[in-house]
């Protein structure tokens, strides 16, 4: 049913006084926003030093992740112009390229001479449609950390290597009356979504048949439903109490007060969890690489950046906070004021000073990350514009199945079904 | 001597009392020993390592955003608390003393405002600030506050109002006093503790808003219950200043509750007699 | 009454002036959003694709096919029934122990209401690391004794359970003000009369109290029932919507279609739902509070 002319004219009129001019932008030179993470609250406390070496002011504004999102989006859509940098993870960025949401940032990334610096995975991540659109200061993989300890009273003196010995590990464990292995179960795209896939494409599951050419829902396979069902076992069987709730701080929560012996999440997590200041058990956890499957290994990658939203009026100035904010001498500060081994040059990390301080938290956790990241594929995550919608979909499924709400072969249906219509819109 | 008389149902009495008042305090007794915990010992019962205590956490509460955030929240619910007595409170009076037909849609309005989805009002509300340039100012979220407190004040001080007999009305107007003389000098002197319960709960409303300041603030003007959840950080939640944040943030409130909740209980008296 | 005839109608006009500033103010902050509400639910706003200015009634259409439309309803109606009928059962318990069981201790009142005013994501927080096994100290306490406490948060009525309880926390306080308003009104007469005749404490309380209280249990249930169709941060921030989408109630489900899914037009129609659904729920609360005031 249509309304009639008068009708339209009407609304029309409406919406027009609703969206029609853009305001002036705010008072501070330059607004930059970024969600929480070590890297960002590290950044906020540098405010000063860009000021003082660029002459901008600059107000760096720290919030937690659901407060981003709700803020970014309407930003964008209202294309409010007062915004000139923007927390930008390579998960969200073929949506907002889509929506026209932010500009390209190529031929100055091109003029940079420290270009070559930037690890590439990270920074290729960010080149699409033939235009780079972010510079990456975050490269997180996925990791396993465990303790040592319980593991020997179980019988293990190293780490699980591939899922199935992870089952039989955390049987074992089980047995000593020890909750084993806790992984994110709470539904999201940046949450569940972010570690299941490790055990989903280690048995050779996808989302797509075949990703990018022939983008035909395939979640519903035997290997996925074999995926799920190793997933919601380790979870239920052999994880805490409360597992099908946890998000990644009850995750680290949950190692850190030696309340599990194993976990898979990012290396940030993990980072955590060796971290002494935070994790009663620091000195008995040890590391090891994303347990294997028939399919291989396939660590979780996520990568963050900093991007000029579409409308920033200054695109030269919010260039400049980006170059400063990804250089080495910022990467560095912060790789060592914080827990933040997830840094993107390849000169941070060869920095004596900081492989001194990774060292100490774990003489292997450098290079174990390259080498979770040499694993990693770009697509783990398929990079499409409406992923975001769809991992939010197919999180609530796989959520609905560790829980009991949704049997194994309805949760992978029903995600088969949402990624079709959301296709299709 | 008097023990010998509690019956059992008395005794039955008093422990249902006890377990109530379990159930109000142990998650704040809980809530104050998180602000309290090491970051290494947050998780561990309290009776396993009672010693582990440390001020870091209001070390981390200071040099966050959050003070200024709550100053944020003082300034918007206070203000907007206050315009919507100065509006409200008169109309409350003319609804209760009044004669209009039309009072039957107004308490239906004021309901449904009362009622009415916050998402709804959000994003229209978003796209008219992002125009006349409201987005991120106190302004803007004051009237936006004047959503939640204008109808509650509006519809508390009437149902306060109307307990004031109209004979002190009546004789006032007689005395020659304008109605709103009669409103500021007699009327509200007389209804002094549906007044305070009415201020009491529309600043509580404002100051408990989570949604509007979520969409329709940025850094200058954010609140505090928004900033409590910058601690939620890619990494760590770092319960122990989410706790002393919740904390700091109740606060406040505690003594004006206190204070004032024998005039709620007394305001609404009149409301559900009849 | 007749001093009342003779001088009032001079100030009706006086009144009527009382009442503009309100409704101009109302008009503004209120009206003007919720017409904007309105025209949204009938356009095609996607946040990224570029909105065509074509209007018309398939966001409507939409949400009659839409099953987790369909569902948020009953999780909205479960979060505010059982909400509503614990928050009213334990606020009014708390009031008549305080007013007729133990008045010695009616002192506590002040301290009994202090969940009210801890603002609602402070208490989804605490309640949050209340109901994680991992962090939760009840866990801890109960497993000294070997019994394991269930995991509220992971099972589909447990979640509900979870935000209804942490619902009723916060919220009974204002349940117990109200009914301890009305005690007050109920002459001590009828009491004292009833056990001269011999009624035990019991048989006043069921056959002469609450009979009295009902008007105001009818109140007040309304009112938190209004309050409680809102919920928001207890989902946001203790659930996510999950496990699955068991906790995804309407309110909640327009924020992820809006915020998440960049649906804002189809996000305004579950909101202009909401909207008519509270107009019919607020008509009969405002019927109901007439005939209160007026008996």
């Amino acid at each position: 049913m249509k309304l009639n002319n008068t009708h339209h004219a009407a609304i029309g009129a409406l919406l027009a006084c609703t969206t029609a001019v853009p305001s002036a932008a705010l008072a501070d030179d330059l607004n930059v926003i970024l969600f929480s993470m070590p890297y960002t609250q590290g950044l906020d406390q540098l405010e000063a030093d860009f000021e003082e070496k660029t002459g901008h002011t600059v107000n760096i504004d720290v919030v937690g992740q659901d407060v981003f999102e709700s803020r970014i989006t309407l930003s964008f859509t209202g294309q409010t112009g007062d915004l000139d940098v923007v927390h930008t993870p390579v998960i969200q960025v073929q949506r907002w390229i889509e929506a026209g949401w932010l500009q390209p940032i190529t031929a100055a990334v091109d003029a940079m001479d420290t270009k070559d610096d930037i690890l590439s995975g990270p920074l290729d991540a960010y080149l699409v449609n033939g235009e780079r659109w972010a510079l990456p200061f975050f490269a997180e993989t996925g990791m396993m950390a465990y303790r040592t300890d319980l593991l020997a009273d179980a019988g293990y003196d190293q780490a699980p290597e591939n899922w199935a010995e992870m089952l039989e590990a955390s049987a074992a464990l089980k047995a000593n009356d020890q909750a084993a292995l806790a992984m994110r179960v709470a539904p999201g795209q940046g949450f569940n979504m972010f570690v299941y896939p490790m055990i989903m494409r280690a048995y050779g599951g996808t989302f797509f048949a075949d990703y990018p050419t022939d983008l035909t829902p395939n979640m519903n396979t035997a290997e996925g439903l074999e995926a799920l069902d190793v997933y919601a076992s380790l979870m239920n069987d052999f994880g805490p109490e409360g597992i099908g709730n946890f998000n990644f701080g009850e995750v680290a929560a949950a190692m850190q007060s030696g309340q599990v012996a194993m976990i898979v999440d990012g290396t940030s997590i993990v980072a955590q969890a060796l971290d002494p200041d935070a994790s009663q058990f620091a000195d008995q956890i040890s590391i090891a690489a994303v347990p294997t499957g028939p399919n291989g290994r396939s660590p979780a990658i996520a990568v963050h950046g900093l991007g000029v939203p579409a409308d920033a009026p200054n695109a030269e100035a919010s260039f400049a906070f980006i170059e400063w904010a990804t250089s080495e001498d910022v990467l560095t500060k912060i790789a060592l004021m914080e827990a933040y081994p997830d840094f993107t040059r390849a000169s941070v990390a060869q920095n004596a000073e900081v492989i001194a301080k990774y060292e100490s938290i774990h003489p292997e956790f450098l290079n174990l990350k390259v080498q979770m990241l040499g694993d990693a594929i770009g697509h783990y995550r398929p990079l499409l514009p409406q992923w975001p919608q769809m991992g939010a979909t197919i999180g609530e499924n796989i959520n609905a199945a560790v829980n009991g709400i949704m049997t194994y072969e309805e949760a992978l249906e029903t995600s088969d079904q949402d990624i079709a219509d959301i296709m299709a819109e | 001597m008097r023990r010998h008389d509690m019956s059992v149902k008395q005794i039955a009495g008093v422990i249902m009392m006890l377990v109530f008042l379990a159930f109000t305090f142990l998650p704040i007794i809980w809530a104050i020993i998180l602000s309290f915990r090491p970051k290494t010992h947050l998780f561990e019962p309290i009776w396993q390592s009672p010693a582990q205590l440390t001020w870091d956490n209001f070390d981390t509460l200071a040099r966050s955003d959050f003070p200024f955030a709550l100053f944020n929240s003082l300034v918007t619910a206070g203000t907007s608390t206050i315009l919507a007595m100065i509006i409200g409170v008169p109309a409350g009076f003319a609804l209760a003393k009044g004669r209009s037909h039309r009072k039957f849609i107004a308490s239906w309005a004021l309901l449904l405002l009362r009622m009415a989805p916050p998402v709804g009002f959000v994003i229209p509300l978003f796209l008219i600030y992002l125009n006349v340039g409201l987005l991120d100012t106190w302004a803007g979220l004051i009237a936006a506050y004047m959503v939640l407190t204008l109808p509650m004040v509006v519809w508390s001080s009437w149902t306060s109002l109307s307990q004031i007999p109209d004979e002190l009305i009546e004789a006032s107007l007689l005395d020659g006093a304008t109605l709103f003389q009669t409103l500021y000098k007699v009327v509200l002197p007389a209804a002094r503790p549906g007044i305070v319960a009415t201020a009491v709960l529309a600043f509580l409303i404002a100051w408990n808003d989570f949604f509007f300041a979520l969409i329709i603030t940025r850094g200058d003007t954010v609140t505090a219950p928004v900033a409590i959840m910058n601690f939620v950080s890619y990494a760590t939640v770092d319960w122990g200043s989410i706790a002393l944040a919740s904390i700091v943030l109740t606060l406040p409130t505690v003594p004006v509750i206190i204070f004032a909740n024998r005039y709620i209980v007394q305001s609404m008296g009149g409301a559900v007699k009849g | 009454m007749q001093s009342y005839q003779g001088v009032q109608p001079v100030f009706q006009k006086n009144y009527n002036k009382m009442l503009y500033p309100a409704v101009f103010a109302v008009g503004v902050f209120a009206i003007v959003p919720l017409l904007g509400m309105f025209a949204l639910s009938l356009t095609d706003f996607h946040l990224i694709k570029s909105w065509d200015r074509e209007f018309g009634l398939a966001n409507f259409i939409r949400l009659t096919q839409d099953r987790r439309f369909i569902s948020s309803i009953s999780v909205m109606l479960m979060l505010s029934v059982f909400g509503v009928i614990f928050q009213v059962v334990l606020g009014t318990l708390i009031a008549v122990g305080l007013e007729k069981i133990v008045p010695r201790w009616r002192f506590l009142r002040g301290i009994f209401v202090v969940p009210f005013v801890v603002p609602a994501v402070a208490v989804a927080l605490i309640w949050l690391s209340l109901f994680t096994p991992t962090l939760s100290p009840i866990n801890a306490f109960f497993d000294i004794f070997g019994i394991t406490v269930p995991a509220f948060l992971t099972t589909e009525y447990g979640a509900i359970g979870a935000i209804v309880i942490a619902d009723t926390w916060a919220s009974y306080p204002f349940v117990m003000l109200l009914i301890l308003a009305a005690l007050q009104g109920i002459s001590s007469d009828l009491d004292e009369a009833a056990s001269i005749d011999g009624a035990t404490k019991m048989q006043i309380f069921w056959r002469i109290t609450l009979p009295l209280l009902k008007p105001a249990l009818l109140m007040v249930a309304l009112f938190r029932f209004i309050e409680t169709l809102k919920h928001f941060p207890l989902i946001f921030v203790m659930t996510n919507g999950g496990p699955g989408r068991s906790t995804q109630a309407t309110n909640y489900y327009a924020y992820i279609q809006t915020f998440q899914s960049s649906n804002v037009s189809y996000g305004a129609a579950i909101a202009v739902f909401l909207f008519v659904f509270a107009a019919v729920i607020s008509f009969y609360v405002a019927k109901a509070n007439a005939r209160l005031t007026d008996a």
